[in-house]
Parts: C-alpha cells; sequence; structure tokens
C-alpha cells in the first residue's frame, strides 16, 4: 500500500514514518509540510492512504480532503487533541488516530483502511465532517475554490454575494469572480445567517455590502451594492432582510 | 435610592421612631400643664411624622457631602441652612396645625405663645437626631459598598488565576509535546532527554509562580523562554524568537503568568498559521514611570478568526486590571499581517497590591 504523510511538524513526521516503516506492505511514497504540498503530492503520486493532520497552516486537514475532493484517497486522520474532530470522526465513523501514536493501534488503522480500499469505500464527505467538527454555534469562515490550477483561501468577509450558475456556484469578491462546484443550498447551511442572507434563489448577499433596496416592481425589488452592482430580491428574500436590518 | 425608602420594614421602623417622638412631645406638653391629653396626643404625634418625612431629604446632603473629604465650614454652613429652613417650615405647620386643632369659634389665649421656645427645642432636637441618624446610615451602607467591592475584586482575581492556570494545562500543548519526545527517542536521545526537562521545568514553573501575586518579570521572561524552546523543537525553522529585555525593568513587579498566554497566542494562532513561520517577538522597557511589554507576531491574513485568542486576551486583561486597577492598561492591534499586544504596568519594584 503506497502511503502519503501530512504534518507540518517534522518530527511528528518522522515518528509516524518510522513507525510505518514496521508495518507490512506499506510504502512511504511521500510526506507533505501543509495543505498546499498535501493536495500537490496527492495528485502526482496516487497514494492508497494519506495520515493527514488537522491543524495544520493554510489549510487542515479537513479543507485537505474537501479541496481533494473524489480523487481522496483513503484518509486517516491525525490530531494531537481537538475535541470537536474527535466527535466528527465518531459521528462519521472516520478513523483517525492520537498522537502519540501507539503501534498496534497504527497497524490496526492500515488493516481498516486496507480493508477499505478492497471494498472500494468511499472516501467520507469532507463537508459534513468539517461541518459536524466545527464547534456549536460556529459558521464557516472561508471558503476554498480551485480556479484555473489555484486553490484560493477566501474569508467570508471577502465575499461581496454569491450567484448560482447551473450547478456551480460563482463567488464574487472586489469585481473578481470565482467558480465552485458546490450547491446553493448546502452552502447557505454552512453561512452565518445574520451575515448572509439568500435574498433570491440564485443570489445569497453580504449585507455589509448592501448600499440600499429599490423597489422594482410589483413584489419585485433590487437590492444596490456598495459598488453599484444591482441584484434581484425576491419577496421572501425581501422578508428576511427586512427582518434583519430592520 | 434612599435606603429607609427602599425596604418597607425599614420605613416603618423610621416611622414608628418618630411617633415615639411625638408621643414623647405629647407627654412634655400634657404634664408641663400646657394642654389637656387629648389635645397633646392630637397635636403632636401628626407633627413628629410630618418632621421625620422632612427629614427624609437630608439624605441628599449626606450623600453630597461625605463626612471626611468636605471642609467643616461648609458642612455647618449647609446644615445650618437645611436645618434651620426645615424648622421653619416645621414650626409653620404647627402653629396652622393648632389653629385647625381650635374648638370653632375659639382664638389663641394669649398664654399659648409661650408654647414656642418649647417647639423650637422638640424642633431643633429631633432635626439634630436625624442629621446624625442620616449620617449613621450613610457611614453602614458606605463600608457595606466598600466591603462588597473588595470581595468582588478578590473573587475576580482568584478567578482569573484559575483560568490561567487552566490554560498551563493546554492539552493540544501537551499532546504535540510528547509526540515531539515520542519521535526524538529514536534518533537523538540526547535531545529527548532535554526535552522532558524543559517539560518538566516549564509546569513546575507554572504551578509555583500561579501561586504567587506578583512575580519578578525576569521569573516570567525565564517561564516564556522554556515555552519556547519547548515549541522550537516542535515547529524547527519556522519559529523564530528574539527578545529585547532592558536590564531596568528585570525587577519590576508583574502579575504572574500574564506573558505566558499571550506569547502562546503569538505562537498557536500566529506564527504556526504561516507556511514559512514568523519571529515572536517580546520587548520590555521602561516608559516614564511605567514598564511597557509589547508581544509582537507576525500572522496569517488569510487566519481564521479564533475565538480562542480572544479569551487569552479578556484574560489577561481582567488580571491585568484587577491587580493593577487604572493604572495599568492593554492594547491589541490586530492588522493584517501583524498581531501586537502591548501591556502597559506601573512600573514599580514592590509587591502589587490590589487597589480598587
Amino acid at each position: 500500500m503506497r502511503v502519503l504523510v501530512v504534518d507540518d511538524e517534522t518530527l511528528a513526521r518522522s515518528i509516524m514514518i518510522e513507525h510505518l516503516s514496521k508495518v507490512p506492505d506499506v510504502e512511504v511514497v511521500g510526506q507533505a509540510a501543509n495543505g498546499f504540498e498535501a493536495v500537490k503530492l496527492t495528485e502526482e503520486l496516487n497514494p492508497d492512504l494519506i495520515f493527514l493532520d488537522i491543524q495544520m497552516p493554510k489549510l487542515s486537514g479537513f479543507e485537505v480532503l474537501e479541496l481533494l475532493a473524489e480523487r481522496a484517497p483513503a484518509v486517516i486522520f491525525t490530531t494531537a487533541f481537538d475535541e470537536f474532530a474527535l466527535r466528527a470522526f465518531e459521528v462519521h465513523a472516520v478513523d483517525y488516530l492520537l498522537k502519540p501514536v501507539e503501534p498496534a493501534r497504527l497497524v490496526a488503522a492500515v488493516e481498516r483502511a486496507a480493508e477499505r480500499l478492497r471494498n472500494r469505500t468511499p472516501p467520507p464527505s469532507a463537508s459534513e465532517l468539517s461541518a459536524a467538527a466545527r464547534p456549536p454555534g460556529r459558521n464557516l469562515e472561508r471558503v476554498l475554490i480551485r480556479h484555473e490550477g489555484r486553490v484560493h483561501v477566501l474569508p467570508l468577509e471577502r465575499i461581496d454575494y454569491i450567484e448560482a450558475q447551473d450547478d456551480y456556484l460563482s463567488f464574487a469578491s472586489a469585481g473578481k469572480k470565482l467558480r465552485k462546484q458546490q450547491t446553493m443550498s448546502e452552502l447557505e447551511t454552512q453561512l452565518d445567517g445574520t451575515r448572509f442572507v439568500r435574498i433570491h434563489r440564485s443570489f445569497i448577499l453580504n449585507i455589509e455590502r448592501l448600499a440600499r433596496i429599490d423597489l422594482y416592481g410589483k413584489d419585485s425589488w433590487l437590492a444596490i451594492l456598495a459598488d453599484g452592482t444591482k441584484l434581484p430580491m425576491s419577496r421572501t428574500g425581501h422578508a428576511k432582510l427586512k427582518e434583519l436590518i430592520g | 435610592m434612599h435606603p429607609i425608602l427602599k425596604h418597607r420594614s425599614r420605613l416603618l421602623l423610621y416611622l414608628a421612631v418618630w411617633v415615639a417622638f411625638g408621643l414623647l412631645l405629647a407627654g412634655v406638653l400634657y404634664f408641663g400643664g400646657k394642654a389637656p391629653a387629648y389635645w397633646s396626643f392630637m397635636f403632636s404625634v401628626p407633627l413628629a411624622l410630618l418632621l421625620g418625612l422632612q427629614s427624609l431629604s437630608f439624605w441628599h446632603f449626606v450623600q453630597a457631602m461625605p463626612p471626611g473629604e468636605t471642609p467643616v465650614g461648609r458642612m455647618a454652613a449647609t446644615w445650618l441652612g437645611a436645618g434651620g429652613v426645615s424648622l421653619a417650615v416645621w414650626l409653620a405647620a404647627a402653629y396652622g396645625w393648632a389653629l385647625m386643632l381650635l374648638p370653632e369659634g375659639k382664638t389663641y389665649p394669649p398664654e399659648a405663645l409661650g408654647m414656642l421656645p418649647l417647639m423650637i427645642f422638640a424642633g431643633a432636637i429631633g432635626i439634630l437626631i436625624a442629621v446624625l441618624g442620616h449620617y449613621l446610615a450613610g457611614a453602614f451602607q458606605r463600608s457595606r459598598t466598600a466591603e462588597r467591592m473588595a470581595l468582588e475584586l478578590q473573587v475576580m482575581a482568584r478567578e482569573a488565576e484559575l483560568k490561567s492556570l487552566r490554560a498551563q494545562l493546554d492539552p493540544h500543548f501537551l499532546f504535540n509535546s510528547l509526540n515531539s519526545v515520542a519521535a526524538l527517542i529514536g534518533n537523538d536521545t540526547a535531545a529527548a532527554r532535554q526535552m522532558c526537562f524543559m517539560m518538566a521545568q516549564f509546569f513546575r514553573k507554572s504551578l509555583s509562580l500561579g501561586r504567587e501575586q506578583s512575580i519578578a518579570l525576569s521569573e516570567e521572561i525565564s517561564l516564556v523562554e522554556t515555552f519556547l524552546a519547548i515549541e522550537k523543537v516542535r515547529f524547527g525553522d519556522r519559529l523564530r524568537t528574539k527578545f529585547d529585555v532592558a536590564e531596568d525593568v528585570l525587577n519590576v513587579a508583574v502579575p504572574p503568568l500574564m506573558l505566558q498566554p499571550l506569547v502562546e497566542n503569538a505562537v498557536h494562532h500566529g506564527v504556526a498559521h504561516l507556511l514559512e513561520g514568523g519571529e515572536v517577538r517580546v520587548t520590555a522597557r521602561r516608559r516614564d514611570a511605567f514598564l511597557e511589554i509589547v508581544v509582537e507576531n507576525p500572522c496569517d491574513p488569510d487566519r481564521p478568526a479564533s475565538r480562542s485568542t480572544g479569551v487569552g486576551l479578556a484574560n489577561v486583561r481582567s488580571r491585568v486590571e484587577t491587580l493593577c486597577g487604572h493604572r495599568a492598561s492593554v492594547d491589541v492591534d490586530a492588522g493584517e499581517t501583524n498581531f501586537r499586544v502591548s501591556i502597559l504596568l506601573p512600573g514599580d519594584v514592590e509587591k502589587i497590591r490590589a487597589t480598587s
């Protein structure tokens, strides 16, 4: 089995590789020190299994999984301590190891991963997993977008509005538009409803960008943004917005 | 609000005292042969109650002129004025009330005026007692408030201490450090031993320093150095540190475990989110009569907003404020790529004493 080890701490990688060297039928094909490298190496090396640390700079382990999407191989998460992540793993029956790792636990986890590979069990859903791992009362804080081969990390406060286009979402930020494959309703549940409002079937608005509301016709309105952009607003959208901003 | 009007039972007790005063006055009138028993009673008791109600207004003066903080001359003048006005109003009411109590068609007998000196005396005594009573109530209330504030301060300081102790045993730090030790044992036993030693030193020191009310800045700096040395084993080249501590502030008294949470934030919410890492800078120097401590670190503009930094900072802020009061301040400058916390503390070498 070809394995990739991802952890931002050199020592944590070295002990994991040391343990893995004693597990039969396992070959460590690479190691990555951050999420960007992890995504790149996974695509280049095409490993069967990744040991993925959760807390890393720039991209967390969950975000790496999200970016890999259907290209993701089997995953075993590793963490020293993260109560919310552990709960998420339990809920979604995802394998994880606690650092420092006990070698016997590691062998068992590798065997389970091999079993899943034989059965072609699909990897866990990244968005469900990261949603479950979010501490209660906390919403999504940034959006990851792969655009023309590059990974963009878009903090929510930089998003002006989001538009649905076929099965894509288009994120408008400072005049630029970035596209991501996701559904409107899935994104809506992850966002903070007091900051982002679905004003129309195809539009979610960052209410900080709203400059004014114009009446457009009977039962339809236009949201005018600070940069002059005009977005259509439905009756229910208008009611929701009214309720929020009074 | 007036302390007597706040509780019904207090008001009833207060009025009962005035009824007793009225009965006394009635007794003097009757046994002094000035008036018949029924008339004396009907005349004195309502007037005594009136004087009691009038006296409630003295609370305002007691509040405005706390004893010990007001010049004696001003106090005497105010009370002579207030007491005089109150007495005059009361005497006028007494005159009117006496007229109303006279049987129809009768007028005052000439000797009735002989009652005036007695009434002036009674009114003055009543007012004097009321003023003294109000001062007593004021002093009582002030001491109760001071007691409560002292207790509150104590509780707050205690809570902050507990919180910071709990923060010392940060499980993330503990397990990651243990993982580093486990890794080092395989190929660098000397480094593994050194790491165990540093961890023991760090935990021992944070436990003992946490019990103190104030420690020398040099002790806090050495705790922070140990913490950063452990984190450097984990983070390798990504974590760099720079200390710039002036010689003349090493002995200044600071609250214990004040710097450590800030440096921990600088590592976990700053440097740890940067691919290439960064430098944590700790500066301490004298600024006029104050000690200025600055913790600064680079940070990722795209970093997820973190709640625990806020908690750590609020904790430090409340500790500094409870221990040093308004003479201290904590300033946070959260820039796009740089995070900076600066603390100003009184630069005394003696131990910090809680001030309100």
